[in-house]
């Protein structure tokens, strides 16, 4: 898998368009940075999505809000959707970055002498 | 191997007695990952790719003992995140060797000498810093991105020694890993006077930023053979000699992922250190509920196909090293002989 695969950062599924709930729900289990879960009532939990269990009797989700609560548990039936707004944390290649900066700053110190 | 006795006869006896109950699935090190927050940002690395609010927090030294005597493993690897970055890592660590369990606290070391200096540790036999070692000075400041780090780990091990610690290096070894260099390495460790080293391949982390430098299958038993072959007699590992002879291609074993299980701030990791794929909320469950026949390169999943890494695969060593007469005797063998 490339890291510098498109990142789902900033992405607003349509429920049952774009893809089902369960589908939503990998993702975002996947996902290494903050989503807004809506619930069917409309309110909104921001924060890091780190389980879920679609096996379970009643399949839910849990999470750490981004205020350091938690964790909450919020089943799939209460989710209306989940909107990918945090930051995506293993987006970009840092190695290849460091690399790069360290391959100039190695040409500008031999470039200066020292 | 330099293994200490006490602890060979720890693990042995452990390993003996859930075999006599019958346990087919038991842990042996237990992966007690009390914070994910680290002071370096390896390429390598996919722990630490999380929000901020994420990286802030840390288990309880409660936590941390509750999933200790949960799990019952003889042996408690404490890696991270960096843990000497875990406010409570001393009084952690003293209530481990307390309960007499072998403790390897993986570290950079970046922060050892200060630690030290503050008398955060007792030196103990059941304690071992393990120090993230990736090769010579070049080789690991490049893993670590970071100049300069080779030389305070060096620092540090340096005044663990002095103030008569164990201490053992952990090296993950990357595709284009230099045999000759590597064994360079062994050598100035063994100069350095550490107890023992813990080698592996690394493992390709989805989250981790840098895929193309891992070691595939048959490059991994090409380098193990080229480093150990003809492995000089004072060359000390601190892990199975049949692990590294399966590093070698000399042994075929499969993964038990349940060896290592994983404890951190999310829970119990299924279904091992490396791949998570979900938490569960206690030890058992973790053992209960996992669909372990999706896991290992007999599985046919992709994510396990080329792992060969210790945390897989070690305690599946030990688990032959204790489980049959050929084990045992092959062991011993290496053991005495020096051979790989």
């Amino acid at each position: 898998m490339s890291t510098e695969e498109t990142s789902l950062e900033g992405w607003q599924p349509q429920m049952g368009e774009d893809a089902s709930l369960a589908e939503v729900v990998e993702r975002a289990f996947d996902y290494r940075g903050d989503v807004t879960v809506v619930r069917a009532d409309g309110s909104e939990l921001v924060g890091y999505l780190f389980n879920r269990d679609a096996d379970a009797a009643e399949p839910f989700v849990q999470m750490f809000d981004h205020a350091g609560g938690g964790p909450h548990r919020i089943r799939y039936g209460d989710i209306r959707t989940i909107r990918f707004t945090g930051k995506d944390t293993a987006a970009g290649n840092s190695y290849a970055a460091w690399l790069r900066r360290r391959a100039a700053t190695k040409a500008a110190e031999s470039g200066s002498g020292a | 191997m330099s293994v200490p006795l006490s602890q060979m006869w720890t693990v042995g006896r452990y390993v003996v007695t859930q075999k006599l109950r019958g346990k087919k699935r038991y842990p042996l090190v237990l992966m007690l990952e009390p914070l994910f927050r680290c002071n370096l940002a390896c390429a390598g690395c996919g722990k630490i790719q999380y929000p901020a609010h994420i990286l802030r927090r840390h288990l309880t030294v409660e936590q941390c003992l509750h999933a200790v005597d949960e799990c019952g493993a003889p042996l408690v690897s404490i890696p991270g995140g960096e843990p000497l970055m875990y406010p409570q890592i001393g009084e952690l660590v003293q209530a481990l060797v307390a309960r007499k369990k072998y403790v390897y606290l993986c570290t950079n070391a970046i922060l050892l000498k200060e630690k030290l200096e503050a008398n955060l540790f007792t030196p103990s036999k059941y304690l071992s810093f393990s120090v993230h070692m990736d090769g010579l000075r070049e080789e690991h400041d490049e893993a670590v991105c970071r100049e300069g780090v080779y030389d305070d780990a060096v620092e540090g091990i340096r005044e663990a020694l002095r103030r008569g610690f164990r201490v053992t290096t952990n090296t993950t070894l990357f595709d284009g890993a230099d045999a000759a260099r590597v064994r360079q390495f062994f050598d100035a460790m063994m100069d350095l006077g550490v107890e023992g080293m813990m080698v592996s391949p690394g493992y390709s982390y989805a989250k981790a930023p840098d895929q193309e430098h891992f070691l595939r299958r048959r490059r991994a038993h090409d380098l193990f053979t080229a480093m150990l072959t003809d492995a000089k007699k004072r060359w000390r590992f601190n892990q199975s000699p049949l692990f590294l002879q399966f590093l070698m291609g000399k042994k075929d074993f499969e993964c038990t992922p349940w060896g290592n299980p994983t404890y951190n701030v999310f829970g119990w990791q299924r279904p091992c250190y490396l791949l998570q794929e979900g938490y569960a909320q206690t030890f058992q469950e973790l053992i209960d509920d996992t669909r372990w026949e999706r896991y290992g390169r007999r599985s046919g999943n992709d994510k396990c196909r080329d792992c060969m890494v210790h945390c897989g695969y070690e305690a599946t060593a030990v688990d032959h090293t204790f489980g049959s007469w050929r084990g045992l005797r092959d062991t011993v063998l290496s053991t005495v002989t020096g051979k790989l």
